[in-house]
């Protein structure tokens, strides 16, 4: 049986598709079977960001008006093994489907991969309900500034509510060099707020954009920092214990560094 | 009132003077001047409302009292009431009017005899405590967003960050105590405060109550 995990978030624009497709992809790279659900209703890119746009055929509405079987909506990602795509219809929106039918939905994609990652849209609403109907786990993914941090708390709250565990924390576009002149929160103040336990720290990296407009995750290119902090957790995500390396202190070490520079 | 001539409160809508009438200019503002160096905390750059009892003071007296706040002191004057007596406190949304008793009627501290009943989680933003019988006492944090109400006090074994109200039946004794106190807003019975207590900790538990001054007043917890 494998597991569900719905990625989420209060606030939008954090990092969730960004997440879901790397987190994806580093997973089938690790050799696991994974679908990549995209529950953003009405306003899907989980495709575009994985460079599957033009391969979609059928939606989970699809599926849901039983206009096609499961199985033939999965869209089979051709780079790496074992990595499927449901994509979301854009021509809906969230009310057209039920939690019950998200639910059952990733009842039967469990049953034939290791892992369905489900890509919620941001807020509290509807489309939060039907991302994490069928959810055991949760990633939940925020940058480290007062208001997103603000809303991953609300959305925490509403997790521990619906009983999905373990909730883990993705801390998304971390800036140790902001951190180290005092202009963003560290992880240990984000942390303190939070309270639930910490996944990765994923830092600001501009081939993010790059790698998002050309539809292949970051992954494939192992060189980019934020492709090693996915990838390390994905590893986490199997089991494998891999320490959080302190980007604060290479953040400390980089402002020494151009202190020194600037001096000569 | 600590000042008989002047008085400062924290009221729902925000800082109010209060002014005694019968008074000449001069004595107004030394008193205020008297009222004002008593705070604990800097009011700089907040808005007030002066109350005056009847009779009002005179245009240029008014004129006079709102340069001399702002250059001295910084703060702004919203505007001038006259009032016929004490002002009662408008109706405070947390809790219901009938729950509001004024200082006059307060009922004797009753922590004893009060219940009390404990949140063994953190509370966050977006979710609220309320326990109008007694008081409240959190294993955990109460992160921004979050609200919890109590008839008697408030104590948090963690962060208080987000909007605490004690005494929401107007037990004016009630406190509120946190390991961490750097709240959004504290209210204890009809007493509200608007003077920013920081966000940075600073380091050792802090208990609000309503001190001698008649505005919240915060300092370190030592003990009961
Ligand atoms: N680590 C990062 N470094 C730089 N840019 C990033 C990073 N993570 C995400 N971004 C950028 O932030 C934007 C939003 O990312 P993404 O679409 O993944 O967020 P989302 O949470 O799914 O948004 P929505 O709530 O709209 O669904 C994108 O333009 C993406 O390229
Ligand atoms: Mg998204």
């Amino acid at each position: 049986m494998g597991r569900v995990i719905v990625v989420t978030s209060g606030k939008g624009g954090v990092g969730k598709t960004t997440s879901t497709a790397n987190l994806g992809t580093a997973l089938a790279l690790l050799g696991k079977t994974v679908v990549i659900v995209d529950a953003d209703v009405g306003l899907r890119n989980l495709d575009i960001v994985m460079g599957l746009e033009s391969r979609i055929v059928y939606t989970s509405m699809d599926v849901i008006d039983k206009h096609c079987e499961l199985s033939k909506a999965l869209v089979r990602d051709r780079r790496v093994d074992g990595l499927t795509l449901l994509a979301a219809s854009q021509k809906n929106n969230k009310d057209d489907i039920q939690p019950a039918q998200m639910k059952a939905i990733c009842d039967k994609l469990r049953s034939t991969h290791d892992f369905v990652l489900v890509d919620s849209p941001a807020g509290i609403e509807r489309g939060f309900s039907n991302a994490s109907a069928g959810a055991d786990e949760a990633i939940v993914v925020t940058t480290p500034d007062v208001s997103a941090i603000r809303d991953a708390d609300r959305i925490i709250g509403l997790i521990q509510h619906a009983r999905i565990e373990p909730i883990n924390l993705v801390i998304n576009r971390f800036s140790p060099e902001l951190v180290g002149n005092g202009s963003m929160m560290d992880q240990a103040d984000v942390m303190d707020i939070l309270n639930i336990d910490l996944l990765g720290i994923v830092p600001e990296d501009t081939g993010v954009i790059t790698s998002t407009n050309r539809g292949i995750p970051l992954v494939y290119e192992e060189t980019s920092a934020a492709a090693h902090a996915y990838m390390r957790i994905a590893r986490r995500l199997t089991g494998q214990q891999i320490p959080i390396p302190d980007l604060e202190q290479k953040g400390l070490f980089t402002s020494i560094l151009n202190w020194f520079t600037r001096k000569s | 009132m600590a000042n008989s001539i002047v008085a400062l409160r924290a009221y729902r809508d925000g800082l109010h003077l209060i002014i005694k009438p019968h008074l000449s200019i001069t004595e107004i503002e030394k008193a205020i001047q008297e009222e004002i160096s008593r705070m604990n905390r800097p009011l700089n750059g907040a808005s007030i409302q002066i109350d005056l009892k009847a009779p009002a003071l005179q245009e240029e007296d008014m004129a006079y009292l709102r340069s001399k706040l702002k250059d001295t002191y910084n703060l702004t004057v919203r505007e001038f009431m006259v009032v016929s007596e004490e002002p009662t406190p408008p109706p405070i949304a947390a809790a219901p009017t009938t729950h509001i008793i004024t200082p006059a009627v307060n009922p004797p501290n009753s922590r004893e005899s009060e219940p009390s009943r404990i949140i063994p989680y953190t509370i966050r933003s977006g979710q609220t405590e309320d326990f109008p019988q007694g008081s409240l006492i959190i294993y955990g944090d109460v992160n921004s967003g979050a609200e919890v109400r109590a008839g008697g006090d408030i104590v948090v074994l963690g962060a208080l960050r987000g909007n605490a109200h004690a005494g929401m039946n107007g037990r004016l004794s009630s406190v509120i105590i946190a390991m961490n106190l750097v709240p959004m807003q504290l209210q204890i019975s009809n007493y509200l405060n608007r003077i920013a207590i920081g966000e940075k900790s600073r380091g050792y538990p802090e208990i609000a109550r309503i001190g001698k001054e008649d505005v919240i007043i915060v300092e370190r917890f030592v003990k009961f």
